[in-house]
């Protein structure tokens, strides 16, 4: 019903960090089997934490699918954690 | 007639997200920008709306729907687990950007909250309201995403503003003053008035009144000795007329979750685990609002659509999850079979201090300071990093969903 695929996997993000209200912009990230997502636009980044380290979590499309990046504030390790390119 | 009414200036702004966690989910996955969504607390066709978008809404969809009958009204619709974290996001930006225009900001839900222009600052005072309603609307699109819309309502007291707000869904800005009451009101049923549902509409019929305008012209005497037979009746006659009525705050009386089961066949040990998983979720809850309780109360419903209810009331307060659980457990001994839903909730709440030295109070201390150093950790490490090893495995079926209703624990 919810097509969306639940994933952890670690991506390599190309993003840019300036001013403004939301100062930290994914622009393309590369999955581990190699495959390149341009993103079009984030429709949401919201903070949120695993206990006491924070998480970024941006939703963000291509245009093709919805995806859900995180960004670990401690790591600053990026993973992919859910993809749905179709809704029912 | 209109002497009556209050003729000062409305300071008083009513902002509400209407299918909030729907615009929310559209923002969030611009895919389905346009798109029937509906929002629903566990995937599956039996489930029950919790909201549905305007899109969903247009084809005959209504919150508390059953999902399967949704889909019969609108055979696109998009439906998706809720998503606490996101509406949490939200719901906090929506805060802040109230609190920049007055420090007397009161948030009804997750998705509604009043700002009080009556103490703001002079600068803030001497804008127009309607001028600072389009700010904040603009600010939400700024600051949340391009698909976030709000209704504002202004009026000179609660009551008003939140009717304001209700007139120009999903998008609207509207004012309710002396002068224009009485034609927003002809434009109105009885049930469109907050506070008016089927049984109070019953008692005004009964008297002859049938329209909010005729509600209006009631006098004071019909509506509280006739209508409503008590000091109620004088409050909807202030409160209609623009007079603030509703400014009151509640003290928290009982905290208390419930569960829909997630199988009708499982064991009685398998509904024990999972009632254990919602003592300890109250537990938490409670101690994080800096309260023990002596109360405890649960319940359940069966298939056969019967409820079933047991309580215990102790002398001196309690306060983990363990002394829960264990009342808990005594009490549902006595539940009935074929249970559809399980409830628990503490009441006769107090303050966590310790006034009076107790007999038993080296265990209670140790018991608090126990609990207390596991709250530490969670609070820490993250939600349930330590739990009672019972409760294993039931944190997939018994997740956290959105309190409607209540801002406490957001």
């Amino acid at each position: 019903m919810n097509d969306e695929t639940f994933l952890n996997e670690r991506i390599k993000v190309i993003a840019t960090f300036s001013d403004g209200l939301n100062p930290c912009k994914p622009l393309k990230f590369k999955r581990p089997n190699g495959r390149e997502v341009e993103i079009t636009e984030i429709g949401l980044r919201y903070p949120t934490t695993q206990g006491n380290r924070m998480v970024h979590v941006f939703d963000v499309t291509d245009n093709q699918a919805d995806y859900r990046i995180e960004l670990d504030a401690e790591h600053l390790t990026w993973r992919l954690t859910r993809e749905a390119d179709h809704y029912e | 007639m209109n002497n009556d009414y209050n003729q000062t200036r409305p300071l008083i702004m009513h902002i509400d997200l209407n299918s909030c966690f729907a615009t929310v989910e559209q923002q969030s996955r611009p895919i389905l920008r346009g798109r029937p969504v509906a929002i629903v607390n566990r995937r599956t066709d039996n489930t029950s709306l919790v909201t549905a978008s305007y899109e969903a809404k247009a084809l005959g969809v209504k919150v508390g729907m059953k999902l399967r009958d949704a889909k019969l009204l609108a055979p696109g619709l998009v439906a998706l687990e809720s998503d606490p974290a996101k509406y949490r996001f939200v719901y906090h930006k929506l805060l802040g950007i109230m609190s920049d225009y007055s420090s007397h900001v009161t948030m009804k839900s997750i998705d509604e909250g009043i700002i009080d222009f009556n103490e703001s600052t002079a600068i803030t005072r001497g804008r127009t309201m309607e001028s600072i309603g389009h700010e904040i609307k603009q600010r939400l699109r700024d600051e949340v995403g391009v698909w976030m819309r709000c209704n504002v309502g202004i009026g000179t007291n609660r009551f008003l503003a939140k009717t304001a707000a209700g007139l120009h869904k999903p998008d609207g800005l509207d004012e309710i003053n002396h002068g224009n009451l009485r034609s927003t009101f002809a434009d109105l049923k009885l049930t469109d008035l907050t506070g008016i549902a089927e049984r109070n509409e019953a008692r005004l019929n009964s008297v002859g009144i049938y329209t909010p305008l005729q509600f209006l012209d009631a006098d004071v005497a019909t509506l509280q000795k006739v209508v409503f037979k008590s000091v109620v009746g004088q409050w909807w006659h202030q409160r209609l007329r623009g007079y603030e009525v509703d400014d009151v705050s509640y003290e928290m009386k009982r905290v208390g979750r419930q569960y829909v089961l997630d199988s009708f066949n499982l064991t009685h040990d398998q509904i024990i685990k999972r009632l254990h998983h919602l003592c300890e979720s109250v537990g938490s809850r409670m101690r994080a609002q800096g309260k023990s309780a002596r109360g405890v109360y649960v319940y359940a419903k069966t298939y056969e659509r019967g409820v079933w209810h047991a309580s215990f009331m102790a002398t001196l307060p309690f306060y983990s999850d363990q002394t829960i659980f264990a009342l808990v457990r005594q009490l549902f001994l006595d539940a009935p079979d074929h249970i559809r839903e399980i409830g628990v909730h503490c009441y006769e709440l107090q303050d966590l201090e310790i006034n009076q030295l107790s007999l038993f109070n080296d265990q209670i201390v140790r018991e608090r300071r126990t609990t207390d150093a596991i709250d530490e950790i969670n609070k820490r490490f993250g939600d349930r990093t330590i739990h009672s090893a019972d409760t294993l495995g039931t944190g997939i079926y018994v997740k956290q969903k959105v309190p409607f209703g209540s801002t406490r624990y957001l």
